[in-house]
């Protein structure tokens, strides 16, 4: 472990090389690359520690060690996680890693319900992440130049491939090759298998459809033993924290690299609520801390500040980093600071029945599902006229279980008998739909609302657009026709009430960009007002694609961190004090 | 001038010191039809699939300890006595004895009791409590005794009937539900998730050890809890 909180010492005895502000998927990468590259690195994390191992106490815990049998603690969750608790990964099992609504509050309009799901301790949400791992390719990122939406990318795909194949030959991703331009294939792990349902339903759809793939889904969970990890055994909800480190988070993954540097300090329960900025000689000379048990105002210093803090995290920083130079905060001088809140929206789909199969079954449980690739919009002939970009689908075929019993008639014998053989294979395809980056969705400091700490909390206003709205018209239906042609039965359309944010991929609030007058990072990462400052986390999305957005965090943060050890030993960094 | 934003002393928050935070009652509950499909999906993200494992139950039945789930003693908190007495029955009759326990005997009174207590909403509890009260009546006006003193075969051929009932309103989305339907499904999340319900009437493995998409349900045996 590094060091604890006590153990730090602030103040200006000491200036490091770089601190990180943030421990989860892009703080853990920012360490491991800036410690692995020479750099003494401090990384502050606002929740407390967490222990890889003991700090996962529900790790295969069996259902009946659950008073509630998963039912949730449904009363004081709606008394302290009543925002939270509304998010499909907030339940029983894995309550206690997401935080408390009324110490941590945010407010929006009541009209414009935003989920904003935080999981404040070391690790951030690289514990509970959904781990499916996707490349981003030129069709994402050459989209908004092509389209005029928003600002052009100021990088490729040749910019962050190299990137890709660099985190994920560490992380270890499990997934097949498919060869398909609109997601890039990766350095793969070996695939998990595709249960008999989906192998019936994936040949369906796509002789039906030869320009569609589904693939398995392709996910940061170890198929065999990989960089000291242990592989999957199977039990399933990795979300409870795994022990033996099968699945990629900061814990089991890049922390450990970076502390066997020996040039990593870590210092919990440190909320940065802004950046020190040194107008004299324009550059970040370190971070202002609330110790969150104490209460006490600290300084750490540094040359280089890496902001990891989650996408709204790190533009709270800079947006309370007000300075006379930047009164709308750090990094604010384009006006987009704040702007831009993308997500991906889901909660709809279809689902049916997949024929015949019943005498076949599975053993263990795969914690990934299948993915199909989005097929709107991807060329030429996938031209769709009602909306931009496209989506794509997660889901997986199962036999119903017990619970099909609630529903069904009957009672006694009969009824016990009947749920001992598994029923019918069900398909499930649920859509993950691209978001454009709109002006209008924004988040600012809220005048009124203060959080636990006296620190002003953010006020969200985010909306789903006309080209949202349209694309989910075509989300249901197609998958609809496509379990259709695949030869299901009792097919239906299903859509929920989505809510932005409940994708848990809110990005886009310092958007990267090749203009310093409408983005607020360069193609490195930087903030084009001070350069010496990197953002990372999803805040730096100038476009969201429809794919799962951590692994191109991970990317992105470590070819920022090389570029600025590389630049600093060029001597064309600007930095901090020393 | 970051210390603006400091409010006074530090302070923890609360209610009152934030009264522009929407609470719960506010828009995100306008999809009434959520909360129980939420709860049923969450219910499969931690009793149904997820936990989904294996074993064949000869090896657990050689491996494991003795189930534990009765437990040695307890006392009520939401139901009374002569509504524990009619709640025993009728999850007995709606998963009874077999070659495996019974709901009784796992423990499924205590855990509806234990929702009854902590969990369930106000109009929720007074419903199944009632239901349970009315259970005599119905006995009496279907068997012409009282629930209790008819016998299974009578006990079950009258749940039955409220078995009809509360399946067609759960399939026309009834809100509230029939109290019996809600009995059933407390009765089988508590069955099967208790540990002679999860590993000998069905299957559960902590840790699998590895996956297979497909294979012969004959090898696998009985539903994965």
């Amino acid at each position: 472990m590094g060091l604890s909180r006590q153990d730090v010492p602030a103040g200006r005895s000491r200036v490091y090389d770089a601190i990180v502000v943030g421990s989860g998927i892009s703080g853990g990468w920012a360490a491991k690359e800036l410690t692995e590259r020479g750099l003494e690195v401090l990384l502050l994390e606002r929740g407390g520690p967490v222990e890889h191992g003991p700090g996962y106490i529900t790790e295969h815990k069996a259902p009946w060690e659950f008073e509630l049998r998963g039912r949730d603690d449904r009363r004081s969750m709606e008394r302290d996680q009543f925002l939270q608790s509304q998010a499909g990964p907030v339940h029983e099992a894995t309550r206690h890693f997401f935080v408390n609504d009324r110490e941590n509050p945010y407010t929006f309009d009541e009209d414009k319900p935003f989920l904003w799901i935080r999981g404040y301790h070391l690790g951030g949400r690289s514990i509970m992440w959904g781990r499916q791992s996707y490349r981003m390719g030129d069709l994402d990122f050459d989209a908004n130049a092509r389209e005029g939406v928003g600002v052009d990318w100021p990088i490729r795909y040749a910019d962050l491939a190299p990137w890709y194949d660099h985190v994920e030959r560490f992380a270890g991703i499990s997934g097949r090759a498919e060869g398909m331009p609109q997601l890039p294939d990766g350095a793969f792990l070996p695939p998990m298998p595709f249960r008999a349902g989906e192998v019936r339903v994936k040949e369906g759809i796509e002789s039906a459809f030869p320009d569609r793939r589904m693939t398995i889904g392709r996910s940061a969970v170890l198929t065999q033993p990989h960089e000291g990890r242990g592989a999957c055994h199977y039990c399933g909800p990795c979300d409870r924290g795994c022990s033996a480190g099968a699945y990629f988070c900061s814990l089991s993954s890049t922390l450990p690299a970076a502390r066997a540097t020996g040039r990593l300090t870590v210092r919990t329960d440190s909320i940065v609520h802004s950046v020190m900025y040194d107008e004299a000689r324009d550059v970040a000379t370190g971070v202002r801390v609330l110790d969150a048990e104490t209460g006490e105002d600290l300084e750490f210093r540094s040359r280089i500040v890496f902001l990891c803090a989650s996408a709204f995290g790190s533009t709270q920083i800079l947006l309370m980093s007000r300075t006379p130079r930047f009164p709308g905060g750090l990094g604010s001088s384009s006006g987009e600071l704040g702007h831009n809140i993308m997500d991906h929206h889901f909660k709809l789909g279809a689902r049916g029945t997949v024929p015949g199969l019943e005498d076949r079954y599975y053993f263990g449980h795969r914690p990934n599902g299948i993915y199909l690739m989005r097929f709107r919009n991807v060329d030429r002939a996938s031209r769709y006229p009602d909306f931009l970009r496209g989506y794509g689908y997660q889901g997986s075929a199962g036999r119903e279980g017990w619970g099909r019993g609630i529903g069904e008639a009957g009672i006694g014998e009969e009824l016990k008998a009947r749920l001992r053989t598994p029923g019918e294979w069900r398909m499930s395809l649920v859509a993950f739909g691209e978001m454009l980056p709109r002006h209008d969705n924004h988040l600012t400091l809220d005048d009124y609302t203060t959080d636990a700490w006296g620190l002003p909390a953010l006020r969200i206003h985010c909306t789903l657009g006309e080209n949202e709205l349209a694309m989910r018209r075509d989300m249901t239906a197609a998958g609809a026709e496509m379990l259709e042609a695949a030869g299901c039965t009792d097919v239906e359309t299903w859509e929920d009430v989505y809510r932005p944010g409940e994708g848990i991929h809110e990005m886009g609030t310092a958007r990267m960009g090749r203009d310093p007058r409408t983005s607020v990072l360069n193609a490195n990462n930087q903030l084009h007002d001070v350069p010496n400052v990197f953002v990372t986390d999803g805040a730096c999305m100038t476009s969201a694609a429809c794919q799962n957005p951590s692994l191109t965090y991970m990317a992105l943060t470590a070819r920022a961190a090389a570029f600025a050890v590389e630049a600093r030993g060029r001597g064309e960094l600007p930095v901090g004090p020393g | 001038m970051h210390r603006e934003w400091r409010s006074g002393s530090l302070r923890r928050v609360s209610a009152a010191t934030m009264p522009h935070l929407l609470t719960r009652e506010a828009p995100m509950d306008e999809s009434a039809g959520i909360p129980r499909r939420e709860a049923v999906r969450r219910l499969g993200v931690l009793v149904g699939g997820a936990l989904s494992s294996s074993t064949v139950s000869a090896l657990l039945a050689g491996c494991g300890p003795e189930p534990r789930d009765p437990p040695a003693s307890w006392t009520p908190r939401a139901l009374s006595s002569a509504q524990l007495d009619r709640l025993a029955a009728v999850v007995d009759r709606i998963l009874p004895p077999t070659d495996t326990p019974g709901a009784s005997e796992v423990g499924v009174p205590e855990f509806i009791d234990r929702l009854l207590a902590d969990w369930a909403r106000e109009d929720e509890r007074t419903r199944v409590l009632d239901g349970l009260d009315s259970l005599d009546d119905l006995s009496v006006e279907a068997l012409g005794t009282p629930f209790l003193e008819a016998d299974r075969a009578q006990q079950t051929e009258l749940l039955s009937r409220l078995d009809v009932e509360a399946v067609a309103a759960r399939g026309r989305d009834d809100d509230p539900l029939p109290f019996f339907a809600t009995l059933k499904e407390w009765t089988l999340v508590g069955y099967y998730t208790s540990e002679a319900g999860a590993t000998r009437e069905l299957q559960w493995l902590a840790a699998p050890g590895r996956f297979d998409g497909d294979l012969p349900l004959d090898e696998v045996g009985r539903t994965w809890a």
